[in-house]
């Protein structure tokens, strides 16, 4: 009961100090160049299409299709390129394959797809960096402005105050991912049209040994697809949203939270572009972050990981870090 | 007295990064005192009260509030204290209300009303729905009162509540603390670095220097310390020797032709008058107000008679 009071407490200070509202500013400005960018993609690919084979692209779009798969197949039998990127083609030819096969058109834009699209490409930076700036401050600012001991000397055990704060937090992850999602629905639906929900979606892709195995692949409606996206979304929200937390318990300052964590973030991309054959890598919680690829069939970050894989990493990390939070918290002493 | 302490500290102790900040603190409180915790800045006051209050862990020895351990009995202990330490830190993007509010929604027997009357009781009515940021350093002090006392604590305390209150400010503060332990019964602890503020306040003192207490005892007490008069005049050994034999007056010092005297009940005017009579030429005469120092002195190295 107490605990309720408590965070509702904690959403009362998330308000005002203005954090959610920057958030929202963020993702609105965002969504729009990014809305704005896909459309101006697609309309000049339409173009370069309709050039290159004399047909308008909307028309007959399984020519286009067939022309890409072409293109494709001639840059896999380019010698000079290397392998990585040859499998990852081959994955990609497989899939317009199917797509073909079952009649799915991969050109045609939809809010729907927007949607998802904005999601599976803000998974492992742009969604953790949102997440980072509300987290690394629910601990370490209360800690610099000293208002902590004003918070520890009420008759509320000290675990309680940390678990009001982390179930806060969870509840912030799940307005960012509603903001991101409504927003992205209404500012693509501008551009695109709202419809897509019902449009047949392929997943289930499995590679192995760098082949794309299709034998488990089944359609599924655009909107069950978005939702899985969303799911995928949430957790690594919680699992970056608890790193931070426990970032901002141990170091004092909210600057030098938010610091060490974007760093730690920004360091993974880089990893698991130049370290990938170094094995120990892969347990890192940032080279696991982008999990919407293996529901697309996308191409691993690192050989011979897989979702269920990434998933155990990313609960290890989550619960450590929630484990070392209330341990160092409710055992330090505040000096502030 | 055999009701429960409000308060009991025995030999607390805490050591922070192998360093002894405070070394073996006894205490033992009663409903309805007012006890001022005095020491120089750095002996340990703020460290003791976080001990207190459960903010930091003792190295030794234990805090007992209304018979509750603070250690083993977070919760009961802490739901008879009221506190502000070192600063009264608030939510500065938080109106003055609306920190108030969330401090109260974390005790299920705070009602609005009592909100309100806190409000007033500490003269904050005017401003108390502007935001935090725009305060002075008295209204926080006062904003910072009212939070410790929202749910009618048993034990309120207070390290230097008067920091950033004016004049005005600080004996209407000194009211209100007789008030809340006098009508309502709280026992109030006090810290500070200035003797004045804690004599005209307090009723019990501890004096405090580098960690350890020095002194534990009814502010009279060390009051009586306080009537010393200073004089300056051509011959001050003939005017000790006239303050021994003719007014028996024994507490005297000497330093660089300075004399100063404890003259008990002895009225100053004829003591002067007598000097003269006696063909002193005195040129220089004060009621001192004793210092912390001196204070410290007297205590530490007892009188220094000559
Ligand atoms: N976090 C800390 N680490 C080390 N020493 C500290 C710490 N906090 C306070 N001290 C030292 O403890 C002593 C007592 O401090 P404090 O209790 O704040 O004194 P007071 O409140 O009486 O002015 C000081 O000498 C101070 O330097
Ligand atoms: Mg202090």
């Amino acid at each position: 009961m107490k605990l309720f009071s408590l965070i509702e407490n904690e959403v009362i200070k998330m308000i005002s100090k203005k954090r959610l509202m920057f958030v929202f500013a963020i993702l609105v400005v965002l969504i729009s160049v990014f809305a704005y960018g896909q459309n101006h993609t697609t309309e000049r690919t339409k173009a370069q299409l309709t050039q290159r084979m004399g047909i308008a692209a909307t028309d007959d779009w399984r020519k286009l299709a067939d022309q890409q798969l072409i293109d494709m197949k001639n840059r896999l039998d380019n010698p000079y390129r290397d392998e990585k990127d040859k499998s990852s083609l081959r994955v990609r030819i497989e899939q317009l394959q199917y797509n073909l096969d079952n009649n799915i058109n991969p050109l045609e834009q939809s809010a729907a797809k927007f949607t998802t699209r904005f999601m599976e490409q803000s998974i492992f930076l742009f969604l953790p960096l949102l997440v980072i700036m509300l987290a690394a401050d629910m601990v370490s600012g209360e800690s610099s402005s000293g208002t902590i001991k004003l918070l520890l000397v009420r008759n509320v055990p000290r675990w309680k105050i940390l678990l009001s704060k982390y179930l806060t937090l969870m509840i912030l992850e799940v307005i960012i991912l509603f903001f991101a999602f409504v927003l992205s629905v209404l500012i693509s639906g501008f551009f695109f049209g709202f419809g897509g929900w019902l449009a047949p979606v392929a997943t289930g892709f499995k590679v192995i040994a760098g082949k794309l195995d299709t034998s488990t692949v089944l359609n599924v409606p655009q909107w069950h697809y978005t939702l899985m996206v969303y799911s995928l979304a949430y957790f690594v929200a919680i699992v970056i949203g608890s790193i931070s937390f426990m970032i901002s318990i141990l170091v004092k300052s909210t600057a030098a939270s938010i610091g060490i964590i974007m760093s730690t973030l920004v360091a993974g991309n880089f990893i698991s572009y130049f370290l990938s054959d170094w094995k120990i890598t892969r347990y890192m919680f940032m080279v696991n972050l982008r999990l919407t690829d293996y529901l697309s069939g996308s191409f691993q970050p690192i050989e011979g990981m897989t979702m269920l894989f990434s998933i155990s990493v990313l609960l290890g990390w989550t619960i450590a870090s929630i484990l070392v939070s209330f341990l160092y918290f409710t055992n330090q002493d505040i000096l502030v | 007295m055999q009701q429960t302490p409000v308060l009991e500290l025995s030999n607390l102790r805490k050591t922070i990064k192998g360093k002894a900040i405070v070394k073996g603190v006894n205490l033992t409180l009663y409903p309805s005192q007012i006890f001022g915790f005095l020491g120089p800045n750095g002996a340990g006051k703020t460290t003791t009260i976080r001990m207190i209050v459960g903010l930091i862990k003792p190295t030794e020895g234990s805090v007992k509030i209304c018979g509750y351990s603070v250690t083993k009995d977070f919760v009961k202990a802490l739901s008879n204290v009221g506190c502000i330490i070192e600063s009264p830190d608030m939510y500065k993007y938080l109106t003055g209300m609306e920190n108030l509010l969330q401090f109260a929604a974390m005790n299920k027997t705070i009602s609005r009303q009592r909100v309100k009357d806190v409000v007033e009781m500490v003269g904050l009515q005017h401003r108390v729905n502007d935001k935090v940021s725009t305060y002075s350093l008295g209204m926080r002090q006062r904003l910072g009162i009212a939070q410790a006392i929202l749910a009618r604590p048993k034990l309120l305390i207070l390290d230097e509540p008067t920091n950033g209150l004016d004049p005005a400010g600080i004996t209407e503060f000194r009211t209100l603390i007789r008030k809340l332990a006098y009508e309502e019964g709280m026992t109030v602890f006090v810290s500070s670095h200035l003797l004045l503020e804690i004599q005209q306040m307090c009723d019990i003192v501890s004096i405090i220097k580098q960690g350890s207490v020095i002194k534990t005892a009814q502010v009279q007490e060390i009051l009586k310390h306080n009537d010393k008069i200073e004089w300056q005049l051509n011959a001050p050994d003939k005017a000790i020797s006239l303050l021994r034999e003719h007014w028996k007056i024994e507490a005297i010092q000497l330093k660089k032709n300075t004399i100063s005297a404890d003259i008990g009940q002895h009225p100053l005017d004829k003591l002067n008058e007598f000097f003269i009579r006696e063909g002193l030429a005195l040129t220089y005469c004060s009621a001192k107000q004793n210092t912390l120092e001196d204070l410290f002195l007297d205590l530490t190295e007892g009188d220094e008679i000559v």
